[in-house]
């Protein structure tokens, strides 16, 4: 294979146990998001804008609907001859065989991928985040520094500050301190997990971090750190616009209502950025003569004859007359009956919900399906469930199959 | 097994539909929203499992070409055949006039010729259906007819309009008898489809004798002739169908998909999905004052304003206080605010500005050209 100037890994093996009941079968780069996508289309459909052609996917928990999603690539165009995208699973050599320690080990596991493309840089994303971004745009920066490591990072509220990872920067961008949730933050700049590397230099540390038996085998916690102590050039590459970690619950529906109102503050409706995405053939949504719909999204192959505001309808999803669903995040093929009162909730895929539910819209101290994953009052209904006619389902609840 | 020795030719329609069909033949014609008329016999040659399909364009193919790309979206981008697009530079007989059916399938003897198959499904025309093919060949295979002739029952439908159609006369049998080509005072009610069944050695002599004979149409000229001689089958078709050959049928036919039923059985149908190209556009959006009722509405639309009885295409943007009712708007197209628009059948990229309104009628819908602005 030819040599490439870059590369990119998607760290999709996380399990996502904050999201709960949402991520018992399938991995969190595998939820579905937005109406017609899933969180992976965000890193892949960003790597083919930026000219990255050869993609490896690192995947561990739950890969069976992770890997049929990605298949051969052909929705994003990573279909090449040369490059494309890769499923990378944990395999058994001769010598060992194991699970993927931490991230850090997860690229230790496939350097021999890499090689078979020598590529002069790596570009290490995780497949949880949410945002649009130009990765060549960093890759440039890179190089024109001639880091050994380029980490994007973002202006976050200082009031925050202290629940990421921060990054202290001197006057020319050089990273001079890394800390893991200050309580005392000195920067605001919080790294992204977006990570790019000097081929050479990543793959001598990821050996050296294997050899370590104290190690935690993480890039945050020992790769970083590791690089900072040995004075490498390590530059930051601040990045500016929408970027939402979604790992709760209540992080995944608010990312999900970003994309409503008359400017949404994340825009996925840019031609020259598509946001690509398997898709079935479905015929367009069809709105009945009593229904309403105001400040939502409607995707393809939905039927509604009820009423929906502030809300996200998955393609496929029907909502019978006399609904009423808000404030919610509905995934693909959830079927709604008549007379059902929605509100404020997350309700996976291919749910039923029977005529004259009512969801989300009482409280009660005494509530035994109360999470702790299901915050301001949220319901989360696990993909598959079935919730009978007339069925109450308390708010903060989650229910499983 | 049977459909793998089947394949498909596929032609993209004579009439004209100004302005729609300016720049496109009726095949590609945007229709009920996100796909286009070929979509239909495409998507239903493929489900029935046949990877042989000749498309054969007339001079304005670079929208169908656009449409069908590699043929993906059907399954039909295989190493061997596949899908085929036959422009017309292509033909062999490039410099006959082009008058007939004849004409053009004459231009893709050489397809025909390398194909292996032993039989032909043709669709001669543009009519929309959801049809069980491989029932089709089955049928043909086992009235161990010459040709098989697929037929709609439009019993109780006025003169004038069994008139767009062939004709077919049929026995008890189920033999076809009589054909009368667009008759004035029709005899009977079963309007041919324009879907023929025969083997591969059959359209290739037929071509061959119409050339011979200096005749163009496959109907009037070969099988109309040939009715003593053969054994020429109807099978019906009891679903829903009709010809696309006007603005008043590409009208009444779009409409007719916001039926519940019509959907279901046209595009929700399991077994033969209608497949057609992904544009990867977000969802729809609505906005806080958005009212729509009644309506078809594809992917990447943004709707703030009102829209009753209408079908709209990937793209489109309504803003606030603009008023659309019993309107086709196609792809992309943009309608300013306080705009007022009833009976309208935008073709892509028309944008109104401001405060106009345009008004067709029931009986006549207003047809704007694509790039329009107003």
């Amino acid at each position: 294979m030819k040599n490439k100037e870059c590369i990119a890994m998607i760290l999709a093996g996380g399990q996502g146990s904050r999201l709960g009941a949402l991520t018992k079968y399938i991995a969190k780069p595998a939820v579905p998001f937005g109406g017609k996508y899933r969180i992976i289309d965000f890193p892949l459909s960003n790597c083919v804008h930026s000219n990255l052609d050869t993609v490896g996917v690192l995947t561990q928990y739950q890969p069976l609907e992770l890997n049929t999603y990605i298949g051969n690539g052909n929705p994003w165009d990573l279909n090449r001859n040369d490059g494309g995208v890769y499923v990378l699973p944990p395999y058994q050599s001769a010598k060992a065989g194991e699970w993927y320690k931490g991230t850090a080990n997860a690229i230790y596991q496939n350097l021999s991928f890499i090689e078979k493309f020598s590529p002069s840089n790596v570009l290490i994303l995780s497949g949880d985040h949410i945002y649009k971004m130009h990765y060549g745009k960093m890759l440039e920066a890179h190089q024109a520094s001639g880091a050994a490591i380029t980490i994007a990072v973002m202006p976050v509220p200082w009031e925050e500050a202290s629940r990421f990872g921060i990054m202290n920067v001197d006057e020319n961008g050089n990273i001079v301190e890394f800390e893991e949730k200050p309580a005392n933050p000195k920067s605001n700049l919080a790294s992204m997990g977006i990570y790019i590397f000097d081929y050479e230099i990543m793959r001598k540390y990821l050996i050296e971090d294997e050899n370590d038996p104290e190690s935690s085998n993480d890039f945050g916690k020992n790769i970083i750190p590791k690089m900072l102590a040995n004075h490498e050039k390590m530059c930051a590459w601040k990045f500016e616009g929408y970027w939402k970690d979604v790992g709760t619950v209540q992080s995944l529906w608010e990312a999900n209502m970003d994309l409503l109102g008359e400017t949404p503050l994340f825009h996925i409706e840019d031609p020259l950025w598509k946001i690509y995405s398997r898709t079935s053939a479905l015929a367009p949504h069809y709105l009945g003569a009593n229904a309403t719909v105001t400040n939502s999204t409607v995707t393809e192959g939905c039927n509604i004859y009820g009423s929906v505001n502030h809300s996200i309808i998955s393609s496929g999803v029907d909502i019978g007359e006399g609904s009423i669903v808000s404030d919610c995040v509905i995934m693909p093929g959830v079927k709604i009956g008549k007379n059902v009162v929605l509100k404020n909730a997350v309700v996976g895929d291919d749910v039923q919900i029977g005529d004259g539910a009512k969801i989300g819209v009482t409280e009660s101290n005494d509530n035994p399906h109360a999470s702790p994953m299901c915050t301001h009052g949220l319901v989360l209904i696990e993909s598959g469930a079935v919730i009978g006619e007339n069925e109450t389902v308390l708010k903060g609840s989650m229910i499983e199959c | 097994m049977i459909m793998k020795d089947t394949m498909g030719i596929i032609l993209t329609g004579t009439e004209k539909i100004p302005p729609i069909t300016d720049h496109r033949s009726v095949a590609a014609l945007p229709f009920a929203g996100r796909y286009r008329i070929i979509d239909f016999v495409l998507s239903n040659m493929a489900s029935a499992g046949i990877t042989n399909i000749g498309v054969a364009t007339k001079n304005t193919y670079s929208s169908l070409m656009d449409h069908i790309k590699s043929g993906k979206p059907w399954d039909l981008d295989r190493k061997y055949q596949g899908l085929s697009v036959l422009p017309p530079n292509l033909w062999e007989n490039s410099h006959r006039s082009l008058r007939g059916n004849i004409d053009i399938l004459a231009g893709i003897r050489g397809f025909l010729k390398k194909s292996h198959q032993t039989y032909v499904i043709l669709s001669l025309d543009t009519h929309i259906y959801n049809l069980d093919f491989k029932a089709l060949v089955k049928a043909h295979i086992a009235n161990q007819a010459d040709i098989t002739v697929v037929y709609h029952n439009m019993k109780g439908a006025p003169e004038s309009e069994l008139s767009r159609f062939n004709l077919l006369d049929i026995d008890d049998q189920n033999q076809v008898i009589d054909i009368e080509s667009h008759p004035y005072y029709p005899k009977t009610t079963n309007a041919a489809m324009d879907i023929y069944v025969m083997e591969k050695a059959l359209l290739e002599s037929i071509i061959d004798e119409c050339l011979a004979r200096g005749d163009h149409d496959f109907v009037t000229d070969a099988l109309s002739k040939k009715l003593s001689g053969m054994r020429i089958f109807g099978h019906e078709y009891t679903g829903y169908t009709d010809r696309i050959d006007s603005l008043k049928s590409y009208y009444i036919n779009n409409m007719a998909f916001l039926q519940d039923e019509v959907r279901k059985e046209m595009l929700n149908n399991s077994r033969r999905p209608i497949y057609t190209k992904n544009k990867d556009l977000p969802p729809a959006r609505y906005g806080d004052s958005a009212v729509v009722e009644n309506s078809l509405i594809s992917d990447g639309c943004i709707i703030e304003g009102t829209v009753q009885n209408c079908i709209l295409s990937r793209g489109v943007k309504i803003a606030k206080g603009a008023v659309v009712k019993n309107s086709i708007i196609m792809q992309d197209s943009v309608i300013d605010s306080d705009v007022s628009l009833d009976y309208v059948v935008f073709d892509k990229e028309v944008h109104i500005t401001k405060g106009r309104c345009l008004l067709g009628q029931d009986s006549y819908p207003l047809a704007i050209a694509k790039h329009t602005v107003i």
